[in-house]
This record gives structure tokens, sequence and C-alpha cells, in this order.
């Protein structure tokens, strides 16, 4: 059991467990939380999980977690562990099974009264352009070649083929596409289970919102992301749906059984890890950027519809929607951090975590150098999201910072206490259309079933793990049919 | 009972019961799919699929079983029942199911996961509890 005072308070938004508290720690265990969120983490084993990270072979500094962190499997959802990669491990359990969930924001050139009048419209028309995937909308089954084709191109091959432009990989993580992808290490149950996917949300908290930004906190950064007050925006939050959860099945399934032959033992089975250079391990690295890039290319699908809609119901000589950013959340990258003032390539295993780059640094888009990283946080449904910037501190926790908003109460528990109908009609209250095809769906993501974002961006920004740029209200949530 | 749906916050974890191996894992099997929600396709479609299964060890078998299934309902949009084992010991199975097409899913599972894994012998009964990634 972890107590209060198994922490050292390093300062009012970090809480630290010192390597000494179990034997198998390789480093400590580092919570970005308020004294508050700390006392509320110890209600589910998300503490627990975090110090399992530690045990990771390979871990630099600490096991992180931010502050929207809940229990998860292995990892507690909001874990970071940076591992090098000469002597350290991968584990696909550490990037979850979704990977390259993430989020993309697309701006408008219209204030919010120039869209009310057409809201109603536009959300039932996204509605019907981007389907759930779960079986009712749109299906287009796609061949193994086409898949192959996203696999390897990831975003810019959907570009290439008309669904886009090419600034939408410019303002994008990667540009849309990791090159060390690679097609002949990706099961072919995974191929098939994306075949009719592109282009789909998929269920759970994955969901499209018309966004308007309801406050700038910093004028500067803000005209650098060409964000202003009332601007229509549109937040798209999905992943590699499918292919991405048989890639980190089929990954577990391989590495499991190794386990003995490496000599590595973990705490949990879901943190099944093999040395990051070993053949297999470089094989499921490979295999993650397929997915990641499947990810990119749902994505760019989903804008490609929205923006059909957007033209539909505004008109074709309307302003066209332009992408902000598109960050990853669940990903594992390579990124060179010093350890001990000595240089070192670390596996970033980021899982329910966005990376956000300071200004100045060489991956990000030219246009936003001197600014820093656009980092896109989700809230939970209905309530309100987050444009913030990466930052030079952002250093001490590998460049990253929260998620989104992090969940209280479980499915069930939501689903019992609250009712569909009551939150859309309180949603509705506040001027906000709700389009989804359940009542069940919209009780079990209400903005009750989850921690206040608030408090969560108010820990990173004072951390200075990223700081606050614009606040985003929703006026439509659409969860697909 | 053959299966309960139990509390997690974030994700999905049943537990099924069963006098022995085959019987614990078909109510797995048959749990999952009910907290999928099928809708099943009017007039109804249905043929004869067939699982097989190499695992490490028991509780991985029971993973990659449920995995494998999932794969195959996800995949060709139908679900299973009346599963018949012609092969079953503790790193491998062979089976046969009835599948029936559906329309499409309420809930999505997104996968099978190791964590918290049970399965226990007691006697006669079987308990085996697993948590979905939902």
């Amino acid at each position: 059991m972890i107590t209060k005072r198994d922490f050292n308070k390093r300062s009012d938004w970090i809480w630290e467990i010192p390597k000494s508290f179990r034997q198998d720690m390789r480093v400590s265990a580092r919570a970005y939380v308020s004294e508050k969120m700390l006392e509320d983490s110890f209600k589910d084993r998300s503490l627990e999980q975090l110090v399992n990270i530690t045990t990771l072979p390979g871990i630099q500094r600490y096991a992180l977690a931010m502050p929207d962190m809940h229990e998860g499997y292995s990892s507690p959802i909001g874990g970071v562990a940076a591992i090098n990669i000469t002597d350290g491990i991968i584990s696909p359990g550490m990037a979850g099974y979704d990977i390259n969930c993430g989020m993309k924001l697309l701006k408008s050139e219209y204030l919010e009264k120039d869209v009310r009048p057409y809201l109603d419209k536009l959300a039932t028309e996204i509605q019907k352009e981007v389907p759930s995937g779960l079986g009712k909308g749109r299906q287009i089954k796609i061949n193994i070649e086409q898949i192959d084709g996203i696999l390897k191109g990831g975003a810019k091959r959907l570009v290439e083929q008309g669904y886009g432009e090419k600034e939408d990989l410019d303002n994008c993580e990667a540009n849309g596409c990791l090159d060390w992808a690679d097609i002949s290490v990706v099961s072919n149950n995974a191929k098939n289970r994306g075949r009719d996917q592109v282009g789909t949300l998929g269920s759970g908290n994955h969901f499209l919102e018309i966004q308007k930004v309801a406050e700038v906190f910093d004028d500067e950064v803000a005209q650098a992301f060409g964000l202003f007050k009332d601007q229509v925006v549109i937040m798209i939050h999905t992943g590699s749906r499918g292919l991405g959860h048989q890639v980190c099945t089929d990954y577990l399934k391989i590495m499991i059984p190794l386990m003995t032959k490496y000599g590595i033992q973990v705490p949990d089975r879901e943190f099944a890890c093999v040395p990051f250079n070993s053949l297999e391990g470089q094989r499921y690295f490979k295999a993650m950027a397929s997915a990641a890039n499947y990810a990119w290319a749902n994505r760019q699908m989903i804008a490609h519809f929205v923006r059909k809609a957007w033209k539909a119901v505004l008109g074709e000589n309307s302003s066209s929607l332009k992408a902000l950013y598109d960050v990853a959340h669940n990903i594992i990258k390579k990124e060179k951090y010093f350890i001990n003032g000595k240089e070192m390539e670390l596996a970033v295993h980021r899982k329910g975590a966005t990376r956000a780059f300071p200004p100045d640094h060489l991956e990000i888009p030219e246009k936003y150098r001197l600014v820093g990283q656009p980092v896109l946080i989700p809230g939970s449904m209905g309530t309100c999201s987050y444009v913030l910037a990466g930052t030079k501190k952002g250093e001490e926790s590998f460049y990253s910072t929260c998620h989104g908003a992090g969940r209280t109460m479980s499915r069930h528990e939501a689903i019992r206490r609250i009712s569909g109908q009551d939150t859309i009609k309180a949603l509705e209250s506040k001027g906000i259309i709700v389009k989804c095809q359940s009542f069940r769906g919209i009780a079990e993501e209400a903005p009750l079933a989850y921690k206040d974002i608030d408090s969560v961006i108010e820990v990173v920004h004072n951390a200075g793990l990223s700081k606050k740029v614009a606040k985003l209200v929703p006026i439509g949530v659409i969860k697909g049919e | 009972m053959k299966y309960q749906i139990l509390e997690h916050k974030a994700d999905l974890k049943i537990r099924a019961f069963g006098k022995n191996q085959e019987e614990v894992f078909s109510n797995l099997l048959y749990g999952m799919i009910e907290a999928m929600r099928p809708e099943l396709k009017e007039p109804e479609e249905s043929s004869i699929k067939t699982i097989e299964v190499k695992s490490f060890d028991l509780p991985a078998l029971l993973v990659d079983f449920l995995s494998e299934a999932l794969y195959q309902i996800q995949a060709d949009k139908e679900v299973f029942k009346d599963i018949q084992f012609d092969k079953i010991t503790e790193t491998e199975l062979k089976a046969k199911v009835i599948a029936k097409k559906v329309q499409g899913f309420g809930e999505e599972v997104k996968a099978v996961t190791h964590h918290d894994l049970e399965i226990i012998k007691d006697n006669s009964t079987w308990r085996a509890t697993v948590l979905f990634d939902i």
C-alpha cells in the first residue's frame, strides 16, 4: 500500500517516491500533481502502477505520472518512461493498445456568431461523414495493398491521393509519417482489422467537437498558432483503431515467452518487453511505427470528411479549415537527452502523455519554432479543451505533458448515476449541440465521470511542463454514426 | 452463474465460472460478446468457424484464445455461439463455433489484456477474471 508518507514533496506540483521504497525500483517515481490530486490518486492503483514503471531495465531519471493519471493495465494512463536504447528495453504495453491515439485541431477563419446559424446542420453533416466504424455509417473496405501504402506512407500517402494539402503534413508530428515503418512486420490480422476503419472515430472517449476559442492566455503564441477569441475550430480525437490494437496484441504474444530468454522480470505481464536493440524489439518498433502512420492517416481522412461537410453546409466559397497541429499521446519515439552530462538516445514511451517540444526544437514546424510546439489537450466531452505550448523547462519530463482530463468514475458507475438524456439537456442549456447514437455513450463520457480539466492544466502550466495558450469550449459534440 | 461483468474505472472486467476449462473459457467468450452489445443481422446468416491457438502457458492461452476470437469477430463482423472444443490443454486448443453475422456493435472492445488475469481451479470449479481494454 502506498500512502502519502511514502512521498517526498519536491514542490507544490512534484511529489516523488524514492528508489528505496521498493527493492525492484531502478529509479524514483515522480508524480506531477497538486496535494489534493495526490490524495485523490490513492483511490485507485495508478501510483502502484507508476512504481512498477521504475523497474523497467534501462529507465532513466525517474518514472513519470502526469496529473491526469488514472489506473490502466501495466503503466497508469498518464505514464512516461524514458529508456536508454543501448541497454534498455522496449515495451508494447507501455505505449498501449491504441497506438498513436492523438489529437488533430483544424481552425477556421470564422467567429462563433458566423457559424451559429448553421451549427445544427453542420454537426449533422459531420456525423454523417465521419462514422464511428462500429457498424453504421459509411463502410468502405480497402484492400491489403492500399493498407500497406498507408502503413508505409501515413498521412503523406493520403495527401498524395488528394485527401488534404501539403500544409496538413507540415503541421503534423513527424509530418504524419514515421520513416522506419515496415509492412513486413505487421500481421495480416492487423491489416485486416484496418481495412474498413480508415476515416472512422471509434467509440469510448474518442470524439469530434466543434469548438470556439473562449479565452486566450498568451497573445504572442496564440498569434503564431493562428488562434483568436471566438474563432471556430474543430478537434478530432482518435487513433489507429483495430489495426493498432492488433499490433500490440500480436507483439505481447511474441514477447511474453521471450522474457525468460532475455532474463527480464517485470511486475505485470502487460509490461512484457525485450531489449530495444534485439531483433524482436526492432520488429515491434517498426510495427508500432506502421500503426502510428495508420493513425495519422485516419485523422487525415477524418479531416478530409470534416472539410467536405464544412463546405457542404457553409458553401463552396467558405474559407477552408487549416490544420493547426496533430500530435500523438500514445507512442514510443527515439529522442536525445542529456543524462548526467552525457547525450543519450532514449526510447521515450508515452502512454497517455503528450510530447511538448520547446521553442527552437528542430522537430517542430518552422513557423512554430519561436514559440514552441502546439500541444492539444482534450477535456472530457462537453467541458473544455486546451491548446498549450512546449517549454524549455519541459526537458525535466522528457518534454512530456498531460493528455486529457482522466477518468474518476467507471463507465458502469457513470451509467448508473448519470442519465444520457439529462447530460444532453445540461449541455444543450449551455448552447452545445450533441449528436450521438446512444444515450449510454453520452452517460459513459459525461463530464462528471472525469477529473476537472482546469486543475490538470494548472498543474502542467505551474510546473512549467507546457504553458497555457488558449481555452476551447465546445459548441457541438459529435460521436460518429 | 456463467459470468459477471465487474466494476472497473476505465476498462471492462469479466469474471467467468465453469466446471472445467472448456466451460470457463466458453463463458468468458460469451461474456466478452455480450459486452460488445452486438446487433444481429436479419435475416440470420450463420456459418461454422474454427479457432486454433497455441500459447506459452494457461493464462496466456486464455488471453490468446479471446484475442483470436475478438479478431475474427471484429474483422468478419460476426458473433459466436455453441462453441465445441475438439482439443484443449494448458497450452493449446482447437474449437469450432457457430458464427452469426452482425450489423455492428454498440461497444468496441479494443483488446484482451494480461493485466490482473486470474485463472483458478478449486475442486470442481474453475474461475477466471480478465480485463479488457475498451
